[in-house]
């Protein structure tokens, strides 16, 4: 088993993964920007290594400077998290050759599926059902393409994930212009313009299957989780198991990732996400080579650390458990906690999160990234906690996790959390019935016009008489939450229409 | 003692006046009640009036002011002298950076002649691009921002006239 790992990451992931190592007697070595002197990732760690300015391009994603800091530490692993440089072949070369070991696939894995085209003829090598597409660095071909599969169509980086520079056109007009935007963000993001166009499956649901495969050939399923709660397509609430798919799909889409991961003999932890339409049918959608940010409702359904299982894969090179041990109970359900507006086209905020108070009942799980005090940068992800809620039911998690969302504060930074808050709390929501454009589509209309409804009179009064008496902010509070007040018995007379909810 | 607060695209006036120790009588808009307050030990403002007994978390950062009131989260900014600050520039002819960003892309030159829509600049932050976009029909007085460039919130990018 290794002696150190470095974590080439920040914020939340690397505190969560640093937990993993500290539980298994791993010293655990953070790495940190300009931006993030003293930020909380570099002090949950043992040690922490500074490796260059805060643009990302100098600190998170210098694989350079990355190695080099293992190597100074004396670290024998690297584990990158998601995002920077955890689907970067090169890098996991670069591992490699400095003598370490990658705590994730091989680099021509990562490749492979990096590049979402070679992931399609993967797949549908596999006997995976793949959704309509077309590839090609002449955007006219695609145009044309397009038009022959029919509209709407995404235009995605292929070399990229996590639902960024991604686009929707709705007509050939719209096309071209939004293949040039998706170029230009894909050139600054993953280092290479190319794209494809995929047909847009609509009033579909993101259901996606973790796997773990141990290099050579053998891979199980820890089940799927669905994430069809999204805006501008990127994830903002998961869940386990998916709630709205039948047996028999799930017995499909579970058999199929596992098929696929074999097929490519994955190494480690992967999750293969697949889009399934009204009518049922699954269509693959893309492979990502890490741990996912919604991992944690799987490790809470399954009882399965998915860090430490990465860890065992890679120290050992075999799997730590084999299908029929691996058993799900219960709910479990996270929403993510970003530094955006959501009023206000999910804008994203920087900041100081002055006051922060995460919550800390029974079967709530909080995944952060930072504590009272911290920055919040322009540089990274605006992404600053996950809250996971568990429950035997899909109704008591969801209920819990409304509970705990109550008890978060987060001052000094806007954030998503009133979203949030209504989002949980939408009829929809808790009957299951919504697609993936369902937020954007039906939902932020009505939130928007609840979050231009003026403050009550009292907020008004409280922040003159705050100013006024010269009082002194409230103290960021450590420990448990106070009890949640009735939200109507609180305001009163001086609750406004439109604010109930 | 009265204030402005910006509370999303409108601002509110408080007038607050203290008759006693931790007693107020209060203005809010059109509205007058009177209210008693407390600091807690915690440091948040307990505050009683008409039978209603509400706890508010008050936190100061820069000229905002988030609060928690109840269940509920607001943020109001303060604004000097209650005059109302053009909320983007579309009005005045200036397109501002509606975030902190590096700016990816400049798809105009001072005398272009833009249709409303057209997009002007595209900019990044935190991996999410936006483009800001002509919010009406003219001819680009000035530009402000070049590819690479670092801008602040609220920083005039692009000037139209005409």
């Amino acid at each position: 088993m290794f002696k150190k790992v470095l974590i080439a990451n920040r914020g939340e992931i690397t505190c969560r993964v640093a937990a993993t190592l500290h539980e298994m007697g791993i010293r655990s070595v953070a790495v940190y920007s300009e931006a993030d002197r003293g930020a909380l990732h570099t002090r949950v760690c043992d040690e922490a290594r500074f490796i260059g300015a805060s643009e990302a391009r100098e600190s998170y994603l210098n694989a350079e400077a990355v190695v080099r800091a293992a190597l100074e530490s004396g670290a024998d692993a690297v584990h990158p998290g998601f995002g920077f440089l955890a689907e970067n072949a090169a890098f996991a070369e670069a591992v490699a050759a400095a003598g370490l070991t990658f705590i994730g696939p091989t680099p021509a894995q990562v490749r492979a599926m990096g590049d979402k085209r070679e992931a399609r003829r993967l797949a549908e090598g596999a006997g995976v059902p793949i959704v309509p597409g077309a590839e090609g660095a002449d955007a006219k071909a695609l145009v044309r393409a397009a038009n022959a599969m029919g509209y709407p169509v995404m235009i995605k980086a292929a070399l990229g994930g996590g639902g960024k520079g991604m686009q929707v056109a709705q007509d050939a007009k719209h096309l071209a212009e939004a293949i040039e935007a998706a170029q230009r963000v894909a050139a600054s993001a993953f280092g290479d313009a190319s794209v494809y166009v995929e047909k847009l499956l609509e009033h579909a649901r993101h259901v996606e299957v973790q796997v773990l495969g141990d290099g050579q050939g053998r891979a199980v399923h820890v089940f799927e989780r669905d994430c069809t709660l999204q805006r501008r397509h990127q994830k903002v609430v998961e869940e386990a198991p998916a709630p709205t798919i039948t047996a028999d799909q799930r017995a499909i889409v579970t058999h199929a990732a596992v098929r696929l991961a074999e097929a490519v003999k994955y190494r480690g932890a992967g999750t293969i996400e697949t889009l399934i339409t009204r009518e049922g049918q699954a269509y693959f959608l893309e492979m990502n080579t890490r741990l996912q940010v919604e991992h944690p409702v799987t490790e809470l359904v399954s009882g399965i650390d998915l860090v430490r299982a990465q860890i065992e894969i890679a120290a050992s090179g075999r799997l730590p458990f084999e299908q029929h041990g691996i058993k799900r109970h219960g709910h479990a359900i996270e929403a993510r906690l970003y530094a955006e507006d959501a009023a206000r086209n999910f804008l994203p905020q920087v900041g100081t999160a002055a006051r922060v108070r995460w919550p800390d009942g029974p079967f709530v799980r909080v995944d952060a990234g930072v504590e009272s005090g911290d920055q919040v940068t322009v540089h990274y992800d605006p992404m600053l906690a996950k809250i996971i809620a568990y429950g035997p039911t899909r109704e008591s998690a969801i209920a819990r996790l409304l509970g705990a969302l109550d008890d978060t504060r987060v001052h000094g930074v806007v954030t998503n959390l009133p979203f949030l808050r209504a989002l949980l709390r939408a009829p929809e929501v808790r009957k299951g019935s919504y697609d993936t454009e369902w937020v954007e589509r039906e939902f932020l209309e009505g939130f928007a016009a609840l979050m231009r409804a003026p403050a009550p009179d009292l907020v008004l009064a409280a922040v003159a008489i705050a100013e006024a008496s010269g009082a002194p902010a409230a103290r960021p509070v450590n420990g448990a939450p106070e009890r949640a007040l009735d939200p109507f018995a609180a305001l009163g007379r001086w609750r406004q229409a439109g604010l109930s909810e | 003692m009265k204030s402005w607060w910006r509370d999303g695209d409108r601002v509110r006036e408080v007038e607050l006046l203290q008759v006693a120790p931790g007693r107020w009588r209060v203005r809010v808009d059109q509205s007058e009640f009177e209210l008693m307050s407390e600091t807690m030990p915690d440091g948040k403002l307990r505050l009683v009036g008409d039978g209603r007994d509400t706890v508010a978390e008050v936190t100061p950062e820069g000229a905002r002011r988030f609060v928690r009131l109840g269940v509920l989260d607001f943020v109001l900014e303060r604004e000097s002298g209650g005059r109302t600050r053009s909320a983007s520039g579309a009005h005045d002819g200036g397109m501002e950076a509606p975030m902190p960003g590096v700016v990816t892309k400049v798809m105009v030159v001072v005398g272009d002649e833009v249709s409303k829509g057209q997009p002007l600049v595209a900019l990044e932050a935190m991996k999410m691009e936006h483009l800001i976009r002509a919010p009406r029909q003219g001819r680009v007085k000035k530009v402000a921002a070049s590819p690479g460039q670092m801008v602040q919130a609220g920083a005039a990018l692009v000037e139209l006239e005409g």
